[in-house]
């Protein structure tokens, strides 16, 4: 289980995150939801010392990591026990597909090559991408490059797996292979917060969604009840936006 | 143009071959490579922005851009004797050229590096790595490849100021063909032909140069 508490972060006079709270289960799926400049993306980058927070602290593994002041060490430590799928991949340019999945077991937990590229292939083969290992990242789709990415934030086994708006940076017709992917993790109990604009995948494969505006969660919900019959305004106004959008 | 000087210039091929083959290219690669390590670690003192040696690497930067190469040969080689220094021609050309390519390079490398979207890094915050690793596995290797254009422009460059040394009494190329042309007295084919080999080696360079490019766009 994962608890997040009271994050807070500022860009100068701009306050991003205002006392952000909110628990993760195991084997959750949470869906982040909320307009853009909402503080989504920032509270994943708090959450992975991406960006210092000015406050926060996490509950992890029975541990708690101060996101303000924790030190290199337990940077590592905690960074060990997390995945991280960008918005544009950020496949290692120089690493074949299978280089890019075990270059983290290698060089940060010292695995041995053979061992590594043994649960590489098996993470390639969850992603559907086993028949590209020896791909570099520039003779890929963006579809492929993307599973690849979740290939390598998975291989680890981590406690938690966060995605920062994983499909917005590919055409239209490439998401479906990326959410497939990532549906396929959800049905494995695999634990994952998902910062997203695809509400359909939300809805679907989503528990729990954590809907956010100006820095705040204004609204936390079942995700069903939250398509359904949302408790706030602010929430029903954005899903009529959406649907309007459409 | 006589057959005397044809067959002048035959002889003396070989004879500038020699101290190109002898100095000219062992000065170029030692200084070349000695340069390359420095223009890494100035490079990197800089990008991890380590407080205090940043600042001497930029002072470093400053003083060897700012300053022709010619009179840091004579502030090495002429100057440092008369404060008890004494170095002979060809370290006081290393350590000169060395220097020189450590300082333009920095520049390059550290470009390079900047061009390295910060996302790579980040991404092997994300899968566990060090700074050091993320660097040494990820960045480097990546910025190298931006890098290796301009870094074999800067290595054709030094072979050719190699010649440089002959100011402080290097035995290379341009010193031997000026002592054949001494006795001679054909300057113009001399200096011509000593031109010549620089080419030569210079075209050498230039056709591996794209040999090792082709090679990287293939593995990528």
């Amino acid at each position: 289980m994962i608890q997040v508490h009271n994050v807070r972060k500022r860009f100068g006079d701009n306050e991003v995150l205002k006392d952000v709270s909110f628990r993760v289960d195991d084997g959750d799926v949470i869906a982040i939801l909320g307009p853009s400049g909402s503080g989504k993306t920032t509270l994943l980058r708090c959450l992975s010392f991406l960006e210092k927070a000015d406050a926060g602290k996490v509950d992890f593994d029975d541990k708690t990591y101060d996101l303000g002041s924790a030190s290199k060490k337990e940077i590592l430590q905690y960074r060990r026990k997390i995945g991280f799928v960008f918005q544009d991949y950020q496949l290692f340019g120089n690493k074949t597909a299978l280089g890019n999945v075990t270059e983290g077991l290698i060089v940060a937990r010292k695995m041995k090559r053979d061992e590594a590229e043994k649960l590489g292939r098996e993470a390639l083969d969850k992603v559907g991408m086993l028949d590209r290992a020896d791909y570099y990242p520039s003779k890929l789709s963006g579809g492929q490059q993307q599973r690849v990415a979740i290939a390598r934030a998975m291989v680890s086994d981590p406690g938690v797996i966060f995605f920062d708006e994983p499909t917005s940076a590919l055409d239209p017709e490439l998401t479906g292979e990326v959410l497939d992917v990532m549906k396929k993790l959800a049905e494995n109990r695999t634990t994952m917060v998902v910062v997203t604009h695809e509400m359909e995948f939300a809805r679907r494969v989503a528990d729990r969604v954590i809907f956010m505006e100006g820095g705040l969660i204004v609204e936390e919900d079942g995700a069903e009840q939250f398509f359904t019959a949302p408790k706030t305004q602010r929430a029903a106004e954005f899903l009529r936006g959406i649907e309007a959008g459409f | 143009m006589s057959e005397r000087i044809l067959k002048e210039l035959a002889d003396s091929f070989v004879k500038l071959l020699i101290p190109g083959i002898r100095v000219t290219i062992p000065l170029t690669v030692i200084s070349f490579t000695c340069g390359i390590i420095i223009a890494l670690i100035v490079a990197l003192v800089q990008v991890a922005k380590i407080p205090v040696v940043r600042h001497l690497a930029r002072f470093y930067v400053w003083i060897i851009r700012g300053t022709p190469m010619i009179v840091q040969l004579f502030v090495v080689y002429f100057g440092l004797p008369s404060i008890g220094i004494r170095l002979a021609a060809f370290p006081s050309a290393v350590i000169v050229f060395s220097l020189s390519v450590g300082a333009y390079c920095s520049e390059t490398i550290r470009a390079a590096i900047e061009s390295v979207p910060k996302g790579q890094l980040e991404a092997c915050y994300c899968v566990g790595m060090t700074f050091p690793q993320a660097m040494m596995r990820i960045v480097i290797p990546q910025a190298m490849r931006a890098a290796f254009p301009p870094l074999s422009n800067s290595l054709i460059g030094l072979v050719k100021d190699t010649s440089l040394a002959y100011s402080v009494a290097v035995v290379e190329i341009l010193a031997t063909a000026q002592r054949i042309a001494a006795r001679t007295y054909d300057y113009f084919w001399l200096y011509c032909e000593a031109g010549l080999i620089y080419l030569i080696f210079s075209t050498v360079l230039t056709w591996a140069q794209r040999a090792v490019e082709r090679r990287m766009e293939r593995s990528r």
